[in-house]
């Protein structure tokens, strides 16, 4: 439990922007997001592939490359601003403070050290515990991880591994300096759905069970639906929607969303009904449209789309969103945003 | 061979395509991959079928076994009634033409070196399909089908498109001989949900246009059910259950089914994700499958039997066929029989399934140690 001194927030970030410069030109992965985390909860962030999903958690981490990049913005974890750390001070957070679970799991493991190694150098480093104790809480972590024959696993190599079950090693070795914020990348993309949801529910148990915050990173709107308690959609760079999950749902108001939700083929629909498919592809992050991002494929875009760049408005409490045209508020036309944005009765369907 | 049965074929003259026992097996070291272990399918002209199963489960496997590539272990294959294992050279090819397959994988699959015109004309060239004039105002149209701008798109390479591009490209090259039939092996799988969509709705136009007949290899089962007129369901090798996908998704006979539908998230906040019915334990290897019903190991509802004796494909519904001893639908026999586990007993599902899933796990990592 957190003591009554701490401030419900865990994690502020504040416009955030993060930028590779390549030979093609300067590639804006992270173009001024901000959000907020409270200890405990859970943020969903959604996008297509190269949204900037993965920069923006190793923004967040302190894991980007050494050369070629520039980070700017604020990023308050724990009441301290970190953004201005020095490397060395920023890894001492990972671990005991933030972890985070890698899309790829046979990359991030270290191939040539065995799983026993792997887990306990974070416990001997971060924790100071000798050897023994490490021993013993790593063969605890892979039991509470669900891996049966835990001794045996600690003498094995990643690759001796299943994907699924080199996922929970993943796990393991990101819990067990016990993170109050873990930041889980796509940890279910590469397996199979019946492991996907294995794995899903292991770290929604280890999260009830250390309060730990945790940021649910995903391609797919329905990993985080039933499992994130805000949701934030992101587009070429930037954060175009953000709300409570049910909110989101209920009052779709970014066309991009609406168009994402639209596209999934669902399982309660009548079969071979013709799909709504996004025409076009996401804009390149070198170049991007100067109006709003979205607009050259949006269904409701007008000349001010293009033109202007919508900025993030909100439609109720915590719900924030990045269009000049919402969903569900009429009549769209100029200025239609800026209405006061009478929310449809919520509902658990 | 003790196969899975062949209870949900069709009659033989009525289908375009009939798979009868395939059998494929990969030497490794002095074992086996037993990769498809009896599989029987059939499709009819128009239909739509979907093969459905998780990663390694042999799908792509089938897929290649019914162009010959490579030719199968064991087992039939006849196309328009012409059984292809024993056919060879000119002969194969030429079937070939009317039954194409379009790889996994559509980038690498994608000659990098040569202009996208160049890569849809060569089966043209080839088989001496018109002149050039002819072969050109072809690729042009096969090009126009798939949603490309032959303008732009001909003399390009492939790295200078994105990954739905070169999967319509993929598509277009399939079509330019004009198939009966086309196995598309996962078309969407590596794409964006907004662009997979764009694909899916294609592959339905064309089908429209050009009369075809579909394969449709995929993991996801909401994109499967979407698109399929039919629906088989693999599990290591073997198939559990095939028929109506209506019917199927509706109420799934085999316990893999109903597990596979109960994992699918989905993107609906009231939809509460839930322990109960999430599949324990891992994917047994392939070099030493389980005996009897493959799926044992980690089935909810396994007992003795499931080990001792193979389940035999079987009717269930008018059109829905499963091969398992304890099915969740079906009239009497078997079904009431089921364990406990069926009627809310918790205690007995949780044992059952945890029992199951230290097996499997043994199995899979004694297959992977020694292999290593
Ligand atoms: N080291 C780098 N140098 C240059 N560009 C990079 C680098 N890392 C990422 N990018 C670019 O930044 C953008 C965002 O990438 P990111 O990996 O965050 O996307 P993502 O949303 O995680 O996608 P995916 O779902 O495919 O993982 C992409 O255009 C990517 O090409
Ligand atoms: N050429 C090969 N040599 C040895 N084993 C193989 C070969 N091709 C496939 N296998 C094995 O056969 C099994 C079935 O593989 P297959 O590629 O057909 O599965 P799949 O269902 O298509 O999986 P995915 O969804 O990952 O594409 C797997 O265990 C695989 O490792
Ligand atoms: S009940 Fe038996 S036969 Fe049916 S799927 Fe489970 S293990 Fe196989
Ligand atoms: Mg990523
Ligand atoms: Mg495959």
């Amino acid at each position: 439990m957190t003591a009554p001194t701490e401030s419900e927030t865990l994690l502020e970030v504040t416009d955030l922007r993060t930028r590779f410069r390549t030979p093609a030109g300067t590639v804006r992965a992270v173009d001024g997001v901000s959000l907020t985390l409270d200890r405990g909860r859970t943020l969903g962030i959604v996008g297509e592939s190269g949204s900037g999903k993965s920069v923006l958690s190793r923004s967040i981490m302190g894991l980007l490359p050494k050369r070629n990049v520039t980070c700017e913005g604020s990023i308050v974890y724990d009441g301290r601003e970190i953004s201005s750390l020095p490397p060395a001070e920023r890894r001492k957070l990972w671990g005991a403070d933030m972890a985070m679970v890698f899309q790829d799991p046979m990359t991030a493991l270290n191939p040539v050290i065995r799983i026993g190694r792997q887990i306990t150098e974070g416990l001997r480093f971060h924790l100071g515990l000798d050897r023994r104790t490490a021993n013993e809480n790593a063969l605890a972590l892979l039991r509470s991880v669900g891996i049966p024959e835990p001794e045996r696993r600690m003498k094995q190599y990643p690759h001796e591994l299943s994907g699924g079950m080199r996922q929970r090693i993943m796990i393991a070795v990101a819990l067990a300096c016990g993170p109050k914020l873990l930041f889980a990348d796509e940890p279910t993309t590469a397996l199979d759905v019946t492991v996907q949801a294995q794995i899903l529910n292991l770290l929604a148990r280890q999260q009830r069970e250390r309060n730990m915050a945790m940021v649910l990173v995903t391609h797919d709107l329905g990993v985080v639906a039933g499992r994130a308690d805000d949701i934030a959609v992101m587009y070429a760079g930037q954060i175009v929607e953000k709300a409570p999950t049910a909110t989101l749902f209920a009052n779709v108001r970014m066309p991009y969303t609406e168009a994402l939700l639209a596209s999934i083929p669902k399982l309660d629909e009548p079969r071979r009904t013709r799909l709504k498919a996004i025409p076009g592809r996401p804009p390149s992050l070198i170049d991007p449209p100067p109006g709003c991002r979205f607009a050259p494929r949006c269904p409701y875009a007008q000349e001010r789309c293009h033109r202007e760049a919508p900025p993030l408005r909100e439609s109720e409490p915590g719900h924030v969103y990045r269009c000049w045209y919402p969903v569900g508020v009429e009549p769209r036309r100029d200025g239609a945003a800026d209405r006061t944005d009478t929310p449809t009765p919520t509902g658990a369907r | 061979m003790a196969g899975t049965g062949t209870a949900h074929l069709r009659p033989e003259d009525e289908t375009l395509l009939r798979v009868q026992d395939l059998v494929v097996e990969f030497p490794a070291g002095r074992r086996k991959v037993h990769a498809v272990s009896g599989v029987s399918i059939d499709v009819r002209r128009g239909e739509t079928l979907g093969l459905v199963g998780e990663s390694g489960c042999g799908k792509s496997t089938t897929g290649k076994a019914i162009i010959q590539l490579p030719r199968p272990t064991s087992g039939s294959v006849r196309f328009e009634g012409t059984e292809l294992t024993g056919l060879s050279g000119k002969k194969l090819r030429d079937v070939r033409t009317r039954l194409q397959l379009i790889f996994q994988d559509p980038i690498s699959s994608l000659n990098p070196r040569r202009k996208v015109g160049d890569i849809l004309a060569e089966p043209l060239r080839i088989w001496r399909r018109g002149d050039r004039s002819e072969q050109l105002a072809k690729v042009r149209e096969a090009l126009d089908a798939v949603g490309l701008d032959p303008d732009v798109a001909m003399d390009k390479r492939p790295h200078q498109f994105s990954g739905g591009q070169c999967q319509r490209i993929s598509i277009a090259r399939a079509l330019m001989l004009e198939p009966e039939l086309i196995i598309c092996d996962e078309p969407v799988s590596a794409l964006d949900v907004s662009v997979q969509a764009q694909i899916l709705n294609l592959l339905d136009d064309l089908k429209e246009r050009y009369d075809l007949t579909l394969v449709f290899i995929a993991h996801d089962l909401a994109v499967v059910r979407h698109v399929s007129t039919r629906v088989a369901v693999m599990y290591l090798g073997k198939l559990c259950e095939v028929g109506d996908p209506d019917a199927i998704y509706e109420s799934p006979a085999h316990p893999y089914t109903a597990a596979l539908l109960a994992s699918i998230p989905v993107p609906d906040p009231a939809v509460r994700p839930d322990d109960e019915d999430v599949l324990g334990g891992d994917l047994p290897s392939p070099l030493d499958p389980p005996s009897g019903c493959r799926f044992r190991t980690r089935c909810p509802r396994a007992r003795e039997r499931c080990a001792a004796e193979e389940p035999e494909m079987r009717a269930v519904g008018p059109d829905q066929f499963v091969a398992c001893h304890f099915p969740l639908v079906g009239e009497g026999g078997d079904g009431a029989g089921a364990p406990a586990a069926a009627d809310g007993d918790g205690h007995a599902d949780q044992s059952a399934r945890a029992a199951g899933s230290e097996r499997a796990d043994g199995d899979g990592s004694d297959g992977d140690g020694s292999d290593a």
